[in-house]
């Protein structure tokens, strides 16, 4: 048996993701911002658009680094949650392998990206393949992945470099093709810093 | 009263037979549909543009003998089942002067088949140690993409469908698009972990293969990486043919995932 993403995609879709008093999702205690994707995608653009020419790869830089530091500390609470452990971890087999299919599972089910594992060479190299994320819908020129690189990077520290939170960035995530910039689908790389 | 082989030459020029190209039918559809009708004879053949020439005698159901060039027996029925282009000509009642077979034409074609794959992973085994000796200088690996749409190209093959362990449908490419994708990709990954956990508790090897019949349609899966790829077919009876031209693809597509 390994972590059946159908199965994950299922169990985490029926879970509500309404915050409580204190701006948490219960079950997951992690915060939550129900924004529409058009105003993400329109910050993301304006932010580098006000940028001049030899500072967009620092904003850009800091995108991603925004994601990232959401995705760590997020997805280490997600899969130490007590519905993760529910749903996915009777399924995990393959230890490290399995928690991160079971993430990118979750990261489908609540819409983020429809996306999930190509290849995997343990605490090496991880390939990912998205066919339906938000970003790619910005408008912007060239390759727009940041939240999916930073999450990415953030999911494969959390797998593989030290135990929370001693191993951020250790591992650092290129994106490689998008569906912004004509290719069939985006393709995210997380290889070693 | 059965006729040998030199007076059919005789016979041939004074009687037609059942004639064909291979381009329009490949030689496991024509066997498998003369021994459905329980015919008896002798199958010469002529390949494109080598000229060589093979002869398949049977009986009823029965592969009696096979020769092609200076092979004979299965290791000259896997021979002919490589070709693809080339003529044959059917002469019923024609007897074989000695027997180098015998067995059924369906268990005829799947040994023959089942020889081809060995010679062909023995191929493919010395091109990858080739490879590995010419990998200093480029580093020209094909995308699943191409790989896939050549997958397509081979006749019988109606789609074809790259599903990681955990259902996630990498990539599909062919005529999937008339079906729910993602619930294809769940089903196969649920088969496949049911099938793997069978050959855990039963201590044998990863599994190699499945073929999953439904009527004339087959799905056939086979491990790429470190995930599992599907072809549709419409039709079972090319699965020895496609089986034989699938494999070295299949390999291939194993480099991407």
């Amino acid at each position: 048996m390994t972590v059946m993403r159908d199965t994950v995609v299922k169990s985490l879709a029926r879970v509500t993701v309404q915050a409580d008093e204190n701006g948490l999702i219960p079950e997951y205690e992690v915060l939550v911002n129900l924004l529409p994707v058009a105003l993400l995608n329109t910050f993301m653009e304006r932010i580098m658009a006000a940028a001049p020419p030899e500072r967009k790869a620092e904003v850009e830089a800091g995108l991603v680094r925004a994601a990232y530091e959401c995705g760590y500390h997020t997805g280490c609470g997600i899969i130490t949650s007590d519905i993760f452990n529910e749903v996915v971890l009777p399924m995990v087999t393959e230890g490290e392998k399995d928690i991160l299919r079971g993430a990118y599972a979750a990261f489908t089910a609540w819409g983020w990206a429809k996306s999930g594992i190509v290849q995997l060479k343990e605490a090496e190299k991880m390939v990912i393949r998205a066919f339906d994320y938000y970003e790619a819908d910005s408008g912007g020129d060239g390759l727009r992945g940041f939240m999916l690189r930073g999450l990415s990077q953030a999911f494969f520290d959390l797998a593989y470099a030290d135990p929370y939170p001693d191993g951020m960035d250790t591992f650092v995530c290129h994106q490689t093709k998008g569906i912004e910039a004509g290719d069939p689908y985006g393709e995210f790389i997380v290889v070693k810093k | 009263m059965p006729v040998h082989y030199e007076e059919s030459i005789d016979l041939m020029n004074k009687d037609g037979g059942l004639k064909g190209n291979l381009s329009l039918t490949n030689i496991t559809d024509l066997l498998q549909f003369l021994s459905s009708s329980a015919k008896s004879g002798v199958i010469r053949l002529q390949s494109h543009p080598g000229g060589e020439e093979g002869k398949i005698h049977f009986v009823g159901g029965e592969l009696v003998s096979v020769v092609s060039k200076n092979l004979s027996g299965l290791e000259g029925l896997a021979d002919l089942l490589s070709w693809d282009q080339g003529t044959f000509h059917f002469l019923p009642g024609v007897a074989a002067q000695k027997t180098n077979i015998g067995l059924s034409v369906q268990h005829a074609i799947m040994e023959a088949v089942v020889l081809l794959d060995k010679q062909a992973s023995t191929t493919v085994n010395e091109t990858l140690r080739s490879d590995e000796r010419s990998f200093d200088m480029q580093e020209a690996e094909r995308s699943s993409t191409e790989v896939m749409n050549d997958l397509l190209e081979i006749p019988g093959i109606d789609a074809v469908v790259v599903v990681g362990r955990d259902g996630f449908v990498i990539e599909s490419a062919g005529s999937s698009a008339r079906v729910n994708i993602d619930e294809l990709g769940a089903s196969l990954a649920h088969s496949i972990n049911g099938i793997e956990e069978m050959g855990s508790e039963l201590n044998v090897n990863r599994f190699q293969d499945m073929f999953i019949e439904y009527g004339r349609a087959v799905i056939m899966c086979r491990p790429v990486g470190d995930a599992v790829a599907a072809i549709i077919t419409p039709d079972a009876s090319k699965l020895g043919i496609i089986r034989h031209k699938t494999r070295k693809l299949f390999e291939e597509l194993g480099h991407s995932f």
